[in-house]
């Protein structure tokens, strides 16, 4: 089994059974795994930030980093590898806030409701999701057969 | 023994900070350093040695020929280079050892160390502030250094600490005072005092969760530590079993009238410059 490191502001996607994609600790970031059954085939988002208006040319570099960028970018790679939108099961982690972390702070809420405004536009279920809280995600993604599990520090993994 | 008083032992055992790195950052830190000086110092360790001429030959600096004298590559570097250098590899050391109290993944101490310093870099740089570069990076690469101590004694009282966190909504290092009678922020200001830094670092070091009580000078740099280790644990780098249970001081944000736009993009930047520190260093991401 392959252990892929997805690492923050990028993604991941496969179609090879023996692979698992894994986000290590998301905070405020968003982890978004998507998975076709039929296709076998997977990916894993790691973003960072809501919007790519803020910086159009770094954005260029980084597409991976913002939510409006990175998430049209992942289901397209995977619709590369023969994946189909209709089949894709779809699941959500991250978003954590510091304490007391309002306004500026909370990017991890910005980052999730950009998320849900893209879906409910382009009409994709979320399946499971474990989102908010002031603690930090390992999101894992196995291709073989499109399990995703959680692992929060010193709770233990649990699946999504 | 009481536990206050184990804890305060364990401080005293903590080895010195390397002398090399000391005395080389001392020499440096004179507004007209001799080269020779500086060499005469480092050589005596050969690791610290090897270092240098390593980075020097990186490919990120992509220099046409191989340097191979100590006196080139010193030249090469220049000042802040060398300084964040010997630094990092002092500071990686002192963090690179087993950590079960905070540390969920290996090496996690010290990818957050040197992500708050690039993130103080960031922010210092960008809001303008009149601050020394190298009391930034400095500070914030030890602000958690009070972990290494504190890390068995975290672990053995982990599940009361755990509670308070979870039932009365306290920050961890709120907890671990309560459980410990010391947090890890006062340990790691004790423990810069022992190794000679000077009295703003100790106070940035000393007080990175609760800024307003750093006195008036110190006080910036402390409001500065303090956002870039909220920065960098809420993004992710380097949180351990703390998680992100801990207080926001957005202070110095409102003062310099930070919106969420703004610092979305401090944020780019930080990614972007940590992503190029990492390659040099040789960190993952």
């Amino acid at each position: 089994m392959a252990l892929v490191t997805v690492g923050i502001a990028d993604f991941k996607v496969s179609n090879n059974p023996e692979d698992t994609l894994v986000s290590y600790s998301l905070g405020s970031c968003i982890g978004l795994a998507v998975y076709d059954p039929v296709a076998g085939v997977g990916g894993l988002l790691h973003y960072m930030l809501p919007d790519s208006s803020i910086n159009q040319e770094k954005a260029e570099k980084n597409p991976a980093m913002f939510a409006n960028r990175g998430i049209p970018l992942l289901f397209k790679s995977c619709f590369k590898l023969g994946a189909d939108k209709n089949r894709m099961i779809v699941k959500v982690a991250g978003g954590s806030r510091i304490m007391g972390g309002a306004g500026a702070f909370d990017i991890g809420k910005r980052n999730y409701a950009v998320l849900r405004k893209i879906f409910s536009k382009n009409r994709v279920a979320i399946a499971g999701e474990d989102i908010g809280g002031s603690y930090n995600r390992t999101l894992y993604l196995q291709i073989a057969d499109g399990r995703t599990s959680l692992k929060i520090a010193k709770k233990g993994v649990v699946e999504l | 023994m009481s536990l206050m008083e184990e804890i305060i032992a364990a401080v005293e055992a903590m080895p010195p900070f390397p002398q090399v790195v000391h005395r080389a950052l001392k020499e440096l830190s004179e507004p007209e350093y001799e080269v020779a000086d500086l060499v005469e110092i480092l050589k005596v360790d050969q690791a610290v040695t090897a270092n240098i001429l390593k980075l020097c030959n990186s490919a990120y600096f992509g220099l046409p020929r191989k340097v191979s004298s100590l006196k080139e590559a010193v030249v090469y570097l220049g000042a802040t280079q060398l300084r964040q250098l010997l630094l990092s590899g002092a500071v990686n050391k002192i963090y690179d050892q087993p950590n079960e109290g905070y540390a969920v993944f290996a090496d996690e101490l010290w990818r957050h160390a040197l992500a708050t310093a690039v993130m103080g870099q960031v922010l210092r740089r960008h809001l303008k502030l009149k601050l020394d570069d190298n009391l930034v990076f400095t500070s914030a690469l030890l602000h958690d250094v009070g972990k290494v101590v504190l890390s068995n004694f975290v672990a053995d009282r982990y599940l009361e600490i755990e509670k308070l966190v979870e039932e009365e909504g306290c920050a961890f290092q709120e907890a671990e005072k309560r459980v410990l009678g010391f947090d890890h922020a006062e340990i790691g200001g004790r423990i810069a005092v022992k190794w000679d830094f000077p009295p703003e670092i100790v106070a940035a070091i000393s007080f990175h969760h609760q800024p307003a009580r750093a006195g008036k000078s110190y006080r910036l740099l402390t409001e500065l530590v303090a956002l870039a280790n909220n920065l960098t644990v809420m993004v992710g780098y380097g949180t351990g079993v703390d998680g992100l249970a801990c207080r926001g001081h957005g202070l110095l944000l409102e003062k310099l009238q930070v919106k969420e736009r703004d610092l979305e993009n401090l944020l780019l930047l930080f990614q972007m410059e940590m992503a190029k520190t990492c390659d040099i260093a040789g960190v993952g991401e």
